[in-house]
């Protein structure tokens, strides 16, 4: 996103919107006394949260043509863009969504998904790319429908394409399947990779509904000590298939 | 994705907030699915009007939500402060049968009991297991609260202390400012009531009430 300066008149009520607080102001060289607003474009993730929020009167902010590498912030921070380099819209899949309809996750393995960025921070590639070097060291399964997937210059080790490492975006998610044996691996994996991280990355894990009693997984997750919340998703099993 | 996860707050706050999506199975039942989502989109906002919309489309405070729904194609999404009014629409959204696949977010013990309620077993579930990394550059839990409430990450902390600054100077009041940060959450999970409760939380208003 920029701001056209020419067209800029300094109110500031564009910057509090940013979620990655992108937008800043600076003197103005012909005014003194007014500060205009710039958006610095290394930490713009390009949402257009500035843009829809229609705070701005004189409709100085403006989306600027984006070329490869800069479209993957699109891709995976503005959920109205649909990316055409990766071929899958949206940040990440249906996963456990339309479970109950594609029968994707199986009795006798779990769903894991790693968000780096979220929630409130955004982050660069790059900590993406090493949390996924981790997990592929231990022969997880990455989702192949998975945008970030697309990224990857060498799916086996979890090396991105050179160019897109210094991207930032609000987030993106890494989803593999686990074999009930590589839950302790990855879980530890997970824990070893954290101080190494420069964002924050949230942690899901899709399971069955007995898991939420005294299911094998989160017995694991707890005695690995990461925290399990009160509050999940649940797929209510309305889906069906309707398209031959 | 997973937008409609990890969800942080007080157990009390988070027992009043329920986002529900719909979506469809692309390959499945996706082909032609707009009048089907149409139908379950009518049903939702029968049972809540706190918010709606679609992040391919936009939502309930940017746009009529007649015209969301006549452009749905893969989903749509709302948000319920209450088992009732939660329990009302599964029952409903079974009756109407459309096929297409539905998921509830909230406290697992609440979303199972109205499940129960409403005759409806769920296949799979997905727990949330924590913030990890360079959490010191986390917002502060109280600003989280209302962050959390877009898994897409569009609702700024930055405007979530504006808002505060502007109910505490009378420039706003609790309801105006939490339909403002309602607005950016294009797909309609922003919880604009809970959000109220929060900010007079912050703000030293919620007594009395």
């Amino acid at each position: 996103m920029r701001i056209n300066q020419e067209k800029c008149i300094g109110c500031q009520l564009c910057g509090d919107y940013c979620p990655v607080g992108a937008i800043q102001y600076f003197q103005d060289g012909e005014n003194p006394k007014t500060k205009k607003a710039r958006i610095d474009e290394d930490e713009c993730v390009e949402c257009g949260v500035c843009f829809r929020a229609e705070v701005c009167q004189p409709q100085a902010i403006y989306r600027q043509e984006i070329q490869w590498p800069r479209s993957v912030r699109l891709a995976f921070s503005d959920p109205m863009v649909e990316h055409k380099q990766t071929g899958v819209p949206g940040r990440g899949t249906e996963e456990m969504k339309t479970n109950e309809v594609t029968g994707r996750f199986k009795r006798g393995s779990y769903g894991m998904a790693v968000e780096v960025g979220r929630p409130g921070v955004g982050g660069r590639l790059e900590d993406l790319e090493k949390i996924a070097m981790a997990l592929a060291k231990i022969g997880v399964e990455f989702e192949p429908k998975n945008p970030v997937t697309f990224l990857f210059a060498d799916v086996k080790s979890g090396k991105l394409k050179p160019e897109v490492r210094k991207e930032k975006v609000l987030s993106a998610i890494i989803e593999f399947l686990v074999r009930p044996e590589q839950l302790s691996p990855v879980l530890q994996a997970i824990k070893d990779i954290s101080p190494k991280i420069d964002s924050v990355f949230s942690l899901d894990l899709i399971s069955f509904p007995e898991e939420s009693e005294k299911g094998p997984a989160l017995k694991v997750v707890k005695k690995m000590g990461f925290p399990v919340y009160p509050n999940g998703k649940v797929n209510l099993g309305l889906g069906k298939i309707l398209n031959k | 994705m997973t937008h409609t996860l990890h969800r942080t707050g007080e157990l009390d706050t988070l027992r009043e907030d329920f986002p529900m999506l719909t979506h469809v199975a692309r390959g499945f039942n996706g082909q032609g699915a707009g009048p089907r989502l149409k139908k379950i989109a009518q049903t939702m906002t029968k049972h809540t009007d706190l918010h709606f919309g679609d992040c391919k489309v936009g939502n309930k405070y940017t746009m009529d939500p007649a015209e969301i729904m006549e452009k749905l194609t893969v989903g749509c999404q709302v948000v319920f402060k209450d088992k009732d009014s939660l329990i009302a629409c599964m029952k409903e959204l079974k009756e109407i049968d459309q096929g297409i696949s539905i998921v509830v977010s909230g406290i697992f013990e609440e979303v199972f009991d109205c499940c129960q309620k409403a005759g409806l077993t769920p296949p799979l579930i997905e727990f949330a297991l924590g913030v990890h990394g360079n959490t010191q550059k986390l917002w502060p839990a109280e600003i989280l609260e209302f962050v959390t409430m877009c898994g897409h990450g569009l609702v700024s902390g930055r405007l979530v202390k504006k808002m505060v600054e502007d109910i505490k100077k009378k420039k706003s009041n609790v309801e105006k400012a939490a339909i403002e940060l309602a607005k950016p959450c294009l797909c309609g999970i922003f919880n604009p009531d809970r959000a109220a409760k929060l900010l007079k939380k912050m703000v030293g208003q919620e007594k009395g009430l």
